[in-house]
This record gives structure tokens, sequence and C-alpha cells, in this order.
């Protein structure tokens, strides 16, 4: 046990101090907020500059009724079509022929650079607007305006869960999909990302001991068992420390940053929707973004995701770690390594395709399933936990793939064994079955 | 005393008999050379000392007890293919191998420093292995086999890699050990070395012993009955024509710039050594009579080939 600890430290050390290990950790979660953030900058400092457009307005209708925007102003103007154009120093001139409610067509602008979609879909839909309201009037309603107000409706949609309570026993409000949906899609990717990398590792650090022959001196003072966990324990030991980093980050933002960055009132609102005395509807903020802040700012919740992230991860890493490790000790080079590391590699990429199926229905056969099997159950589960799926499913699929660990760590161990030795030709699956069955 | 005996020891391979009832007996405090060519089953016999593979029949006995888990700490072995990890810096490299082998932290740092002294090797500590000359490193090497003071030292081809200036200290060295009780067992192809500091051997061959015991016994046992005579004052066909009743004659051959000649003969079966040089003597001036005791180098040869 003793010797297990010395080399679970030497992994550890060896990988913690390394750069890449540093720089990875600090910059994963800055590039994970940029990339959220990047969308949300654009749109704000590409709200442009103010342009000004001149409106001959034949028609006489839109004065009142064409509203200037951030981007638009509209103003309106006596000069002739040939005159208004002359002008240079606006951004162009809007055409409003007199008989604009009957023919629509009637409507021309006139820029003096490339104008955007979006301005010209905001002109047009005023316009469209104006004569609407003109065509409505000739049936000479009574209390049109009035009728018009009160047919209209803005239909926000909220999801209950019958299957969860809250305290007082009502349905519990569900987190809005879109967060649910951002989140599985990251947890899922996530774990995706760290079998691959860090079963990586550990075959290219078996690798290493092969080919540089630091095996036979190694050997001649730890039985292999005992090198091979100790060296997927080690390199687990790093992948675990890289998620609390990341935990203690994204938490410490959560609870301590983000309420200070928020105005006072929107946090008020987030405080009184996670006591569950609020619906995301009854407040005046956008569904989403508080259903997403409310999430992002409830410890409690976080570090119950990052618990369950830390069981899969290290469940998922123990599993195919130890295949890893048999590939990488029955081949001298990385190269050679290609060819067996194939059928490793297919049920993780099938994990990934699966946890893509799960935002269609979470709760599809196949997503269940996947969610319980060992070989895909890491990176289905957790893209599906973010659903408030059954608690039995995630304990039952934990004990599942813990059970199998076990199973895998004894058969690949056989296959270790036989492989530090063997040097030279890279064996066929054949062979590899028949170190299993010595 | 034996400190290790190795009894009737049979490994198979899938396919393959790498050691077949080999037996030998290492004394304590002897520098033992294990000899045979490439593929013999030296190997498999230095991963069975080393508990590494385990074998189908037979035993291990290590200081008159079958050999334990805990016995390969009183054990180091220098593999022939030599490694280290090239990232990893020199100093926490030797004193990871130190603690694997069951030194704490503290006395193997007191005897890396004293070993980086004897060496003169200080500067390198804080160095990565990946910028030490391939010498170096197995210098570095070296130091992390004999650290833990282990009883019995296992060299696979020790000098190979080696300038002969750093072969020579590493030889002192090798011999130092063994003079403070170490037990050296040499596996190699270098039979200089062996006739150097080896003072047992065994020769294995096609997963076989064909031939064990003590350097002398051995080439003495392959003696065969051939001398070496310098004489002056008679003529080449005198010479001959002397002994052609007791031997036969090998070579003669003048030696360059004396008045000497050099002769070879077998001498025939019966006739005793003393008679010989009785008749030899009173006939010519006889300058030395000694017996051609084959080099390991042909007993080596001699004995695998016999084995064929």
């Amino acid at each position: 046990m003793n010797k297990i600890k010395i080399i679970i430290a030497r992994e550890f050390n060896e990988r913690v101090r390394n750069k890449t290990f540093i720089i990875t950790t600090i910059l994963m979660p800055v590039l994970m907020i940029v990339l959220m953030a990047v969308p949300s900058l654009i749109m704000f400092f590409a709200t442009g500059d103010e342009k000004e457009l001149l409106v001959i307005d034949e028609s006489g209708l839109m004065a009142e009724s064409l509203e200037n925007t951030d981007e638009l102003k509209f103003t309106f103007t006596d000069l002739s079509l040939s005159e208004a154009r002359a002008n240079t120093e606006v951004f162009g001139v809007l055409w409003i022929g007199q008989n604009i409610v009957d023919e629509p067509t009637q409507a021309q602008l006139y820029t003096n650079s490339s104008s955007s979609m979006l301005m010209e879909e905001n002109i047009s839909s005023q316009i469209e607007k104006v004569i609407e309201n003109e065509r409505l009037s000739r049936y000479d309603i009574e209390n049109l305006e009035q009728i018009m107000k009160d047919v209209k409706a803005n239909v926000v949609l909220t999801s209950y869960r019958n299957d969860k309570t809250t305290e007082s026993g009502e349905a519990e409000e569900a987190t809005s999909s879109a967060v649910t949906y951002m989140l599985g899609m990251i947890l899922g990717v996530l774990l995706y990302m760290f079998l691959l990398l860090y079963g990586g590792m550990v075959m290219n650090s078996v690798i290493e001991e092969k080919s540089s022959r630091v095996l036979d001196v190694l050997v001649s003072s730890v039985s292999p068992f005992q090198l091979l966990m100790g060296k997927i324990l080690g390199v687990a030991s790093v992948a675990i420390t890289q998620v609390a980093i990341w935990a203690v980050l994204v938490c410490g933002i959560g609870s301590a940053v983000l309420p200070l960055l928020m105005p006072d009132d929107i946090m008020q609102t987030v405080e009184a929707v996670q006591a569950g005395q609020m619906t995301t509807i009854d407040a005046d903020i956008d569904a989403d973004m508080l259903s997403a802040l409310s999430f992002a700012t409830d410890t409690g919740k976080l570090v119950m995701l990052f618990v369950y992230l830390l069981l899969f991860l290290l469940g998922g890493f123990l599993f195919y770690a130890a295949m890893f490790a048999a590939v990488g000790s029955a081949v001298d080079s990385v190269q050679d390594s290609n060819q067996l590391q194939t059928p490793i590699m297919i049920p993780i990429f099938l994990a990934f395709f699966l946890s893509m199926a799960v935002f269609n229905d979470p709760n599809s056969t196949m997503a269940f399933w996947g969610s319980i099997i060992p070989f895909t159950s890491p990176v289905v589960m957790l893209a599906r936990i973010p659903f408030d799926i059954p608690t039995w499913q995630i304990w039952f699929s934990l004990a599942v793939l813990y059970a199998s660990v076990v199973g895998v760590a004894w058969v690949a161990g056989k296959i270790y064994r036989v492989g530090i030795f063997m040097h030279g030709k890279k064996p066929s699956f054949k062979e590899l079955w028949q170190w299993i069955k010595q | 005393m034996n400190l290790l005996t190795v009894k009737n020891i049979t490994k198979h391979y899938s396919g393959h008999t790498a050691l077949s009832d080999v037996s030998l007996d290492v004394p304590q405090g002897s520098i033992y050379g294990l000899l045979g060519p490439n593929g013999a089953g030296k190997s498999t016999l230095i991963r069975v000392i080393n508990r590494i593979t385990m074998p189908d029949e037979g035993s291990v006995i290590f200081n008159s007890h079958p050999i334990t888990d805990e016995d390969i700490y009183q054990i180091g072995y220098l593999p022939e293919e030599r490694g280290l990890y090239k990232k990893m810096k020199v100093g926490e490299q030797a004193l990871f191998f130190a603690r694997l082998k069951g030194l704490s932290r503290k006395d193997a740092l007191k005897a890396l420093k004293e070993w980086f002294v004897r060496f003169g090797i200080e500067s390198w500590w804080d160095k990565k292995v990946e910028d030490l000359s391939k010498g170096m490193a197995q210098k570095v090497q070296f130091i992390t086999t004999v650290l833990h003071r282990p009883k019995l030292l296992i060299f696979d081809e020790p000098f190979s890699g080696f300038d002969p200036i750093n072969a020579n200290l590493l030889k002192q060295e090798i011999l130092r050990l063994r003079d403070e009780g170490a037990t050296v067992i040499f596996s190699t192809h270098n039979m200089a070395s062996v006739e150097e500091i080896c003072d047992h051997i065994t020769l294995i061959d096609k997963s076989k012993n064909i031939l064990s015991g003590s350097v002398d016994e051995v080439r003495r046992r392959f003696g065969e009955n051939v001398f070496e005579l310098t004489y002056g004052g008679v003529s080449a066909d005198e010479m001959q024509q002397l002994l052609q009743p007791i031997a036969d004659v090998l070579s003669m051959t003048p030696i360059a710039d004396s008045p000497y000649d050099l002769c070879r003969v077998r001498l025939n079966n019966g006739v005793q050594v003393r008679d010989a040089i009785a008749k030899v003597n009173d006939a010519v001036e006889l300058r030395s009579f000694r017996e051609v005791i084959p080099s390991m180098n042909e007993i080596f040869i001699r004995a695998v080939e016999g084995s064929l």
C-alpha cells in the first residue's frame, strides 16, 4: 500500500507541476465564460452609430407613426426625391408613395452606403404596422384601439413538474429548458473530453515507461498490479484536483461575485424565485435569464452537480483508464496504439452521440439505457442529470459503473501484466485474448 | 555459505521453454558471472530471482529461506536496458526509486548526497534526465541500484555505454561494494570483464545450465594438456625430434629479437609433466614451461558449440 502511495505521489506531482495542467486549469473556466459572453458582447457593441434617414412622405400617414430607434432616426423633409438623394451627409432617403396603403410596393429606400437586413426589416415592419392600422380603420369599428389592446397576448410558457413538489406541496417550477439544455451539453462534453484526455494520459504514460525501459527497474521494486493501480489512481487524483478547482471557482463566482455585479432588484427577484415565493413569469425580467441566474447563484445545487460530476468522472475514468493502460502495455510506441485503441474509442464516441439524443428526450428508452450501461453511462448520465431525472436512476447507474470497474480492471490487469514484458511485434486481438486467458 | 541458491527452475512460455531445470549456487561475497548467448534464458532467470516472473517449477532460496516479496528490498537490479523518467529531475527521481526500495525519505536523501559527492555529480541534482548524456544517466541509474545497500546486486551488462575511465570507476565501486559485504551477480557477454572480476560463473545456453563453477576450476577443466615452452640452444628441427616421443608439436615460432624460440605442444596421454620437463631440460636451455589455460572466451565458444 505504501508503494502505491509513492507511485501516486509521483504521478500527481509530475502532472500537477506541469505547465499544461496549470494553464488548462485556469484558462478553461475563463475560456468558457468568454465563449458564453461573446454573443451578448457582440450584440452590445454591434448596436452601431445612429443613422439618419430623410423621409419623403407623400402619403402623409407616416409622420406620427415612424418611431426612432437606437439605430435609426427619421427626419421628415419636404425636399424632392432627387434633392434629398443629393444629400450625402445622411445615411439615406426613404420614399413613401401617396397610395402606400393600397399599393405596398410604394416604399423605396435609397442609401449612401450598404444597409443591413436588420434595419430594412425594422423599417418595413413599421410601415406594415401603419398600413395595417390604416386598413383596419377603414372598417370603422368603434373602440378599435381598445379592442386591439385586448386582443394582443404575450404567451410565456412555464413548465412544472408533477413528480417534483415544493415544500408547500405544489408542483415545482422546472428550470428553464434553455438552461437545462446548456448544462446538459456542458457536462456531457466535459466528461467526454475528460475520458479521452485523461485516459490517453494513462496510456501514454504506460507506453513511456515501457519504451524508456523504466518499467524494468520499477517491476524489480513493485508488482505490476501495484504499478498499474498507482498510476491510475495518481492520474485520477489529478483529474479530481482539476474539477475541484473548477468547482470552487464556479461556486465562488456564483455565490459571491455574481450578486455583487447584478443590480439589487434583480438579485431580490432571484432570491424570491429560489425561495419558491415567486415563479419566473411573475418577474419582469426575461424568464430564461432569471432561471440561469437563480441556478448560478444557488450554491447548494451547484455543489450537488459537481459531486455528481466527480462521481461519474472518477467512475468513468477508472472504467476506461484500465483499458487504456492495457493498450499502452501491449505496444511499444504511441503510433502502434491506434488500432488497439479503436474498441475503447467507439463506446466513448457512442456515448457522446447518445448524449446528443438526450436533449431531444431525456427520458427515452435509449437515453435511459445509455445512462445505465457502464460503457456510455458516465457521459450520457451527466447529460441527463440537469433534466431532474429520478435520483434512484443516478445511484443505480453509479452502482453499475463502479461494480463493472472491478471486472474491467481485472481483465485489463491481465493484459498489462503480460504486455509490459513483450517487446517487438504489436500483438493482435487474438493474442490479447490469449493473455487474458493465461 | 551461499547467499542465493536456485533450485531446478523451469519456466515455460507459450511456445517455448525459457529455463529448463536450472540450478546454481551463489556464494556469499562472491562476484558471480552469469554468461550465455543472447536468448539463452539469462534475463528470465534474473526475473525469476527478482520475483518479477514466477517459475513453473523449482525454488529460489535467499539467505537460507525461500525468497519472499520482502526480500526484494535486499536486491538491487540494474537491467541491461537502462531507463529513467526523462522529464523528471535527477534528485527527485533517485529519491523516488530509493523510496520504492523501502528507504525512508530522510535515509534516502542522506545516502544520495553521499553518492552524488563520491561521483562528483552534486550539480546534477536539479537537472532533468533528458539533459544528461547517456553515460551520465547510467551513473545516476547505478546509484539508484546500489543506494539501499542491498545484500545482492544484479548487474546486466553494467559496463556497456561507459567510456574506459568511467567503466573503471564503476568496476572499482563494484569491488568496493563486494568488499563491504555485497554479493554480485553479473550477466554479460564480455568475457574479459568476467576474467577480471568474477570468481564464479555459470554458463547458460538454450535454457540449460551447461557449465558452473569457480573461474579457476572451470578454466583448468577446459585445459587440454597443452603447454608452452620457451627454449634456446637447439634448432627447431632438433627440438621437434626431441619432443616427438612424448607430445604432439602444435606450433613452433621464433621470438623476434631474441635467441629463444617458442613452441606449443600437447603432451601424450600418460606422460607426466615433471618427466617431460626433466627430458627437455636435459637437452635444451629451458627458459619457461607453462600450462596454456584457455581464455573464458574460448571456453564460452567451446562450451556453447559443444552443447549443440
